[in-house]
């Protein structure tokens, strides 16, 4: 693929950030392509938030270079970069109405009075805020706080918008809503959206691409069903959803595939690039594996159930196994007969789901 | 969906709370030696002089304040009051207001307790012996003078003893940190993030100053700007010491009238009606500056 194929509106080549000792950003090489809604995902402190304040130029790199549409940003402030962020706690001016807020940056562009009185509608349209023009932020509620950030950065048409944990001061169900929402905007702008989270459903919900950061650097990057069904790091698999992880020996290996030891037993594996004598992880999502009888050819280990957890749609079982490792099964919560704590129980694996990562 | 929240019942029928009898002292406090003492000087300003032995006589009259609305004399005080108050806030302000924002906004918060002892020492120090000072400072052949005739070739006097920069000077000095700490308490709880905000929509740092640093430090200005012009518009000290003959303000009429003349009743309207302008000015400005509307978010947080 020639570059000409994609066009980028940001590409962060090597970029380095220090806070003193501390490597908060390194080496992180990130092509957003346009249009796209890629998140940065990962625990705190990981750099995500440090690399979108770079991005917006709210942080400088230490090294490195951050190119927005072609253009290295160098140390370019951000009232010259055609991105806009929206902040954490919305930063809503509170001597501004919601109406002057979002008609901020396009004063400042110099835009005529009546251009802004129409351009101030439409957003206050997109985010079905019309009706709430003269209020101030304080008058409105978290999630209407959020929406007038998202029209005041909207309204400027950034090349590029910068979303910083938008929606972790809002309560669950509002924020379930705006995920829907905000995805329904950025479809219809169809502006590059950069979102930052620590939330992995959040990120699969709305994301294209989801980067996973770690220690300043992307763990792995691509659509959230590959990061989910494909992990390549034991961080990655275990920072999306859950997995059980377990520590496996390659006993052989050939160009098609490998034998692992895994728990007491050996299964093959479809994995190319393995060394006998390897240490590596097995990852098995707990919907990944199906309960049998005990004693069923079907199943890999066998096992006592210590522990059920209902969880609405799925109920999780704790099963110890013989080698002493415990693994979560999850079965669909009708299920009859359901297995009673204590009972000695089958595992079997569904066919081509599991994974294998290294650490 | 409604849902009614019922309010808790009064528990008890005990009149006062712990809280508001704890009030009860300072209360008492300004009653005994503010409210009771401005009643006095109310109820006096009210009353005659005897033109013979010059004793009050509680009768009841508006005499005082028809000489202070005849004579063209106060008018003119009064309006140089207002003139030098006016002149010597707006200066200290532009001085002021850069301090109290580097100390809110850059100097590291570990460091903020010291900067503001020395700002404060100088303030804790008796306003006379700062006042005398200036004399010091300012007379013909005094420090400044002499410093002045190091640098320059020949001799230099400036003669700004006893004179209106002299007074401003005076003020301006002894006055400051009545700006400086408000102002340095809103910049402190200024949100950097709404800077942020301003930068990333388009504005360059000095349209960010003047759309929403200055608006939201405000409430600051307005504070210190007020302590500082009712400090100054009822002074006597520095005109006395470092003003000339022109530069004599209300506060020293007012004096003057207990002190040397001791026609009390006349002294008595005069602050009857320096009290009332500066409340009036203070109700007009704080509905101005809108400063019920948006402080609790901009301050409070």
């Amino acid at each position: 693929m020639t570059r000409s194929d994609v066009q980028y509106d940001v590409e962060l080549h090597r970029v380095v950030k220090r806070f003193g000792t501390l490597i908060a950003v390194d080496h992180l090489n990130l092509a957003v392509a346009r249009g796209q809604f890629l998140t940065l995902l990962g625990p705190s402190g990981c750099g995500k938030t440090t690399t979108l304040r770079m991005i917006g130029g709210f942080e400088y790199p230490d090294a490195g270079e951050i190119v927005i549409r072609g253009q290295p940003m160098g140390r370019t402030p951000p009232y010259r970069r055609p991105t806009s962020m929206v902040f954490q706690n919305y930063a809503l001016f509170p001597h501004l109405t919601v109406k002057e807020n979002i008609a901020y940056g396009l004063r400042e562009r110099g835009v005529d009075r009546q251009t802004i009185e129409r351009r101030v509608r439409e957003m206050l349209d997109l985010v079905s805020l019309s009706g709430l023009g003269d209020r101030y932020p304080r008058q409105l509620s978290g999630g209407q706080q959020q929406r007038v950030a998202l029209a005041r950065s909207l309204v400027i048409e950034p090349a590029v918008l910068l979303l910083d944990e938008p929606l972790g001061a809002l309560d669950l169900k509002l924020r379930q809503q705006m995920q829907l929402e905000l995805k329904r905007i950025q479809l219809r702008v169809g502006i590059t959206f950069i979102y930052v989270t620590h939330d992995q459903e959040e990120a699969m919900t709305m994301s294209d691409v989801i980067a996973v950061m770690n220690h300043g650097r992307i763990e792995q990057l691509g659509p959230p069903e590959e990061l989910f069904e494909r992990p390549k790091t034991r961080f990655v698999a275990e920072f999306l959803g859950a997995a059980n992880v377990l520590p496996a020996t390659v006993c052989a290996a050939d160009s098609r595939g490998a034998c692992l030891e895994i728990a007491g037993r050996s299964i093959t594996v479809h994995e190319s690039g393995l060394q006998a004598g390897d240490t590596v992880f097995l990852v098995l999502r707990p919907h990944w594996l199906r309960l049998t009888a005990p004693d069923s050819h079907e199943s890999v280990w066998r096992g006592t159930v210590i522990d059920r957890v209902y969880r609405g749609p799925v109920m999780t079982m704790r099963v110890a196994l013989e080698s002493e490792t415990v693994l979560n099964v999850d079965i669909p919560s009708g299920t009859v007969p359901s297995p009673q704590l204590g009972d000695t129980v089958g595992i079997a694996l569904l066919p081509d789901h599991l994974c294998v990562v290294r650490e | 969906m409604a849902v009614q929240v019922h309010p808790e019942p009064a528990r008890t029928s005990r009149l006062l709370s712990p809280s508001q009898i704890l009030v009860f002292p300072a209360i008492l406090l300004l009653v005994s030696f503010l409210v009771l003492p401005l009643l006095l000087i109310a109820v006096y300003s009210f009353y005659s002089t005897d033109p013979v032995t010059g004793l009050m006589r509680p009768e009841g009259t508006l005499e005082q304040y028809q000489r202070i609305i005849s004579s063209p004399i106060y008018r003119r005080v009064f309006f140089r009051s207002l003139e030098i108050a006016a002149t010597s806030t707006s200066i200290a302000l532009l001085l002021a207001y850069p301090v109290g924002y580097t100390l809110g906004r850059f100097v590291p918060r570990r460091y903020q307790p010291a900067a503001l002892l020395l700002i404060l020492v100088p303030f804790w120090t008796s306003y006379i012996v700062r006042t005398y000072g200036w004399i010091g400072f300012l007379q013909n052949g005094g420090f400044l003078d002499s410093v002045l005739s190091l640098l320059l070739p020949g001799r230099v006097q400036l003669d700004l003893l006893y004179t209106r920069a002299a007074v401003l000077i005076g003020f301006i000095h002894v006055y400051m940190p009545l700006i400086i700490l408000p102002i340095f308490a809103v910049t402190r709880s200024l949100d950097t993030r709404l800077l942020e905000a301003s930068a990333d929509l388009g504005a360059p740092p000095w349209r960010t100053f003047w759309r929403v640093t200055l608006p939201l430090t405000l409430p600051g200005i307005v504070a210190g700007g007020s302590l500082f012009f009712i400090a100054v518009f009822g002074s006597f000290v520095t005109p006395q010491l470092l003003g000339g003959t022109g530069d004599l303000m209300i506060g020293n009429l007012i004096a003057d009238q207990f002190g040397e003349a001791f026609n009390w009743p006349f002294g008595a309207a005069l602050a009857i009606v320096i009290t009332l302008v500066v409340l009036l000015g203070l109700v007009v400005l704080f509905r101005f500056a809108r400063l019920e509307g948006f402080n609790e978010t901009a301050v409070g947080q």
